[in-house]
């Protein structure tokens, strides 16, 4: 018979001996002391994010632990996730939070990798000013990065008021590596201006799909007539790839009433019928959609 | 003041040397305050961000030379619609350097305080755009406490909050804070007169008022086209023309709940304030978004409808569909830009007169609903004399209609009195008439419904413009009347029935088109308008 098996019969047959639960001051403990190992202080941290911000002891104690360089790094990963999860009441973690957020400032430039990306993303989550200043510096000076590319720029979409479309643009005419380019046109897919870039990208057969496909979403968000415009051109082009077509459609059937006329007539209808019977399952489906919608 | 900071510096630490240059030199603190303006040149192609390092600078720089009465609007503006933490806490305290400590500043202080406490973020006043990244540091809320310290016995009032917050869940450092300003505020004395919080609002000059003949000519702005929430195109001569207007500027992507949300909810309000007051169809209001290359018509419609805006012809919100410069210089509006991406904004309403000349406007801290449309009441009742030569003919023309409208009822009740019964009848009016030679009018039998239909037509009008005017005499004397010369009608009739319901016909529809002075009336929309325009009180 396994352990889990025992404990689970010794558990039916007496409900009242119940394994008596680990207080949270022996918890904490236990999490903060660099004797016991790691696997145990882990084990600890899951039990203390109610604890953590009950006295100025126990949020330093848990403080110290992650920001110390010398702990181990699932010990501070699992320090951060009590924090993280301590901090989503936010009313009982008020008086804890400027020091979290200093806190967190502080480990954004720690030497771990993935200490780094956690710290910086909830940080620019909560759209902060140094979290934002310093990932556009990474962007503009790759060797002082701190994260990847791509994940800079995903951090920065947080945010749009973040300072960095003039980057993002830089990104998509001279990309790092092909995430980092559809990461930056996520970025601008908020930026009014940058709706010709979505257009070329767009229409340009050579994009990758994904590219592609980030573009009509954009230019749909930002200037749906324009999105209707290519969409037309897409759905009659034969040539052109089913997914393009298929967003194509979606956005088609998302035209007002007074912008209809200008984009859906009878050749349009006929060859969306062709592409109902003809076309991938993807875009068989928005085909079916598209027609239902206009009553075909 | 002094051009040297009308160029915009190239980095930031030129900016922060600068501005510790001008903190340095109390004679310059006018250029200072200069550069608290959202459009100065310093700001040009800044972000969000660094418009905040900026602006945090230079009120800490202003905590250095001291807030004069000049600067202070600056420093409640923080204070009253602040979400950033580190402005407000350089606001805070920059406050606690004004000569001229009052309770009126106290709410301020309270709002603030309520505003940041869940997002009490770290902030280090150590050097130009430092983040506190240690246990060294200072955040929004202690130095909003600190504030209250500093005006102790002006404080007096929030004694009972404070030991409030003492008992809520607050880190201990607050609390420290707490147990001083309390001391502090007691040890202060007694609390000063309550007065002191009302002369204050006066000399806050959040609020300018244009007279008739200083207002700047539109010219420049007349043919920017927007395009409103239905997507119709209109030019502003063609709609702030007429009637005044209430504008409040906003943007759909702002993400300070303080601003622009809450900027059209209270647009919501005074639509409101305005049915309240009987002037929704007299008074206008318009929403025109900073952001009009993101701001399409369904958003600003879905915007505008989330936070009860009532739309209409009347009542639009308005993207620049081109010269949103010119609408940014003619209006002098306080916003910076990035690109076509706002960065910082402050909150700016304004009212338009009949001829969309700017007549009051309300920026930087939070209007008063109720204080903005009794400003716009005021304008509605600027002179006659002073008003658009096509309004004056609009009035006039309404004038002539209600009296017209009298009269015409008056001349059916006399055609139907007098209208002969029979052709032998017509023969008797037509020997009579004889005399003066107008013996070819022919009998014409279907002029008779003509005039009782005239007749229910005029007691119908009577009765709306009495309901209107609130008084009910012109009507009871016009029903009177119609019953008399129906009863003159029956049979063979009474001549002097027919005379006497003449008469009160022709009384009632006159006295119904009387301007009135009454009360408030209690029908809006177009059929106030149609027959009578009451002045507003």
């Amino acid at each position: 018979m396994t352990t889990k098996r025992k404990a689970a019969k010794s558990s039916k047959s007496s409900p009242k001996r119940k394994t008596p639960a680990r207080s949270a001051r022996t918890a904490f403990a236990m999490a903060t002391n660099s004797e016991k190992t790691p696997k145990q202080r882990i084990a600890a941290m899951s039990e203390v994010p109610l604890a953590v911000c009950e006295n100025d002891e126990n949020l330093q104690a848990i403080l110290n632990v992650l920001r110390n360089e010398a702990e181990p790094v699932p010990v501070r990963l699992a320090a951060l996730q009590s924090l993280q999860a301590a901090s989503f009441s936010v009313i009982s973690f008020q008086p804890c939070r400027a020091d979290y957020i200093a806190t967190l400032r502080k480990i954004a430039t720690d030497p771990d990798p993935e200490i780094r990306q956690r710290a910086l993303g909830i940080l620019a989550r909560d759209k902060d000013g140094f979290a934002q200043k310093k990932l556009i510096q990474g962007l503009q000076n790759p060797d002082q990065a701190l994260l990847p590319p791509e994940k800079a720029l995903q951090l920065l979409s947080n945010d749009v008021h973040a300072e960095a479309y003039a980057i993002a643009r830089e990104m998509v005419k001279n990309p790092p590596n092909e995430i980092a380019k559809q990461e930056a046109l996520r970025l601008l897919a908020a930026d009014a201006e940058s709706a010709p870039i979505f257009e070329k990208h767009l229409r340009d057969k050579e994009e990758t799909r994904e590219v592609r496909e980030i573009s009509a979403a954009a230019l749909q968000s930002i200037n749906p007539q324009k999105m209707h415009a290519e969409a037309r051109k897409i759905v009659l082009d034969k040539s052109d790839h089913d997914d393009i077509q298929a967003t194509s459609l979606t956005a088609l059937a998302t035209t007002s009433d007074d912008t209809e006329a200008a984009f859906i007539d009878e050749e349009l209808f006929k060859e969306v019928e062709r592409l109902r019977s003809k076309g991938s399952a993807n875009v068989k489906k928005s085909a079916r959609r598209f027609l239902s919608k206009f009553g075909r | 003041m002094s051009n040297a900071v009308s160029t915009r510096p190239q980095s930031e630490s030129e900016f922060a040397s600068m501005v510790d240059g001008l903190a340095l030199d109390p004679q310059r603190s006018g250029e200072l305050i200069a550069m608290l303006r959202e459009d100065h040149p310093v700001y040009e192609q800044r972000g969000t961000n660094t418009i905040v390092r900026m602006r945090g600078w230079i009120l800490l720089a202003l905590a250095q030379v001291g807030v004069t009465d000049d600067s202070l609007i600056f420093v409640l503006e923080e204070l009253d619609t602040g979400v950033d933490a580190y402005l407000v806490a350089a606001a805070a305290r920059a406050l606690r350097t004004y000569n001229q400590p009052s309770a009126a500043l106290v709410p301020f202080v309270m709002r603030a305080f309520n505003t940041v406490r869940y997002h009490d973020d770290p902030v280090s006043f150590d050097g130009y755009g430092d983040y506190a990244d240690s246990s060294n540091f200072t955040t929004p809320t202690r130095e909003l406490i600190k504030t209250l310290a500093w005006l102790g016995a002006h404080a007096r009032e929030v004694l009972p909050e404070l030991r409030s917050l003492r008992t809520q869940g607050l880190s201990k450092k607050i609390k420290d804070e707490i147990d001083l300003a309390i001391e502090a505020i007691e040890r202060d004395g007694p609390a000063v007169a309550a007065k002191d919080c009302c002369e204050f609002r006066g000399s806050l000059r959040d609020t300018l008022f244009w007279a008739l003949g200083s207002r700047s000519p539109t010219e420049t702005i007349k043919a920017v086209v927007f395009e409103d929430h239905k997507g119709e195109l209109i030019t502003f001569r063609d709609f702030f023309r007429d009637r005044p207007s209430i504008v409040a500027f906003f943007y759909t992507r702002c993400d300070n709940p303080l601003k622009c949300s809450l900027t059209i909810a209270k647009l919501a309000r005074i639509q409101k304030l305005l049915v309240e007051k009987g002037v929704a169809d007299r008074i206008q209001t318009a929403a025109i978004t900073y952001d009009p290359g993101f701001d399409s018509a369904r958003r600003l419609q879905t915007y505008g409808k989330d936070r009860g805006l009532e739309l209409s012809s009347q009542h639009r919100m308005l993207r620049a569909t081109e010269g949103m410069d010119l609408l940014s210089r003619h209006f002098n509006l306080g916003v910076n830009f990035i690109e076509s991406l706002v960065s910082r904004h402050r909150l700016e309403l304004y009212i338009l007169d009949a001829q969309g000349r700017i007549a009051a406007s309300f920026e930087r801290i939070h209007w008063e609903e109720q204080q903005v449309v009794e400003k716009a009441i005021e304008v509605l009742n600027e002179k006659v004399a002073d008003q658009t030569p096509a309004v004056q003919e609009q009035i006039a023309r309404k004038d002539k209609r209600a009296r017209t409208a009298g009269v015409m009822g008056a001349i059916a009740s006399l055609g139907v009195a007098f209208f002969p019964k029979c052709p032998i009848c017509w023969a008797g009016y037509l020997s009579m008439l004889g005399i003066a030679g107008l013996d070819q009018i022919p009998y014409s039998p279907w002029l008779q419904p003509v005039f009782v239909g005239m007749i229910f037509l005029n007691l119908l009008s009577v009765w709306l413009r009495s309901r209107l005017t609130g008084g009910m005499i012109g009507f009871y004397l016009v029903s009177v009347g119609a019953a008399a010369i129906m009863v003159s009608r029956i049979g063979h009739g009474s001549k002097a029935a027919g005379l006497a319901g003449f008469a009160l016909t022709l009384a009632g529809s006159l006295l119904s088109t009387l301007r009135s002075a009454g009360p408030r009336f209690p029908f809006q929309g177009k059929w106030s308008n149609l027959f009578f325009q009451p002045p507003v009180r």
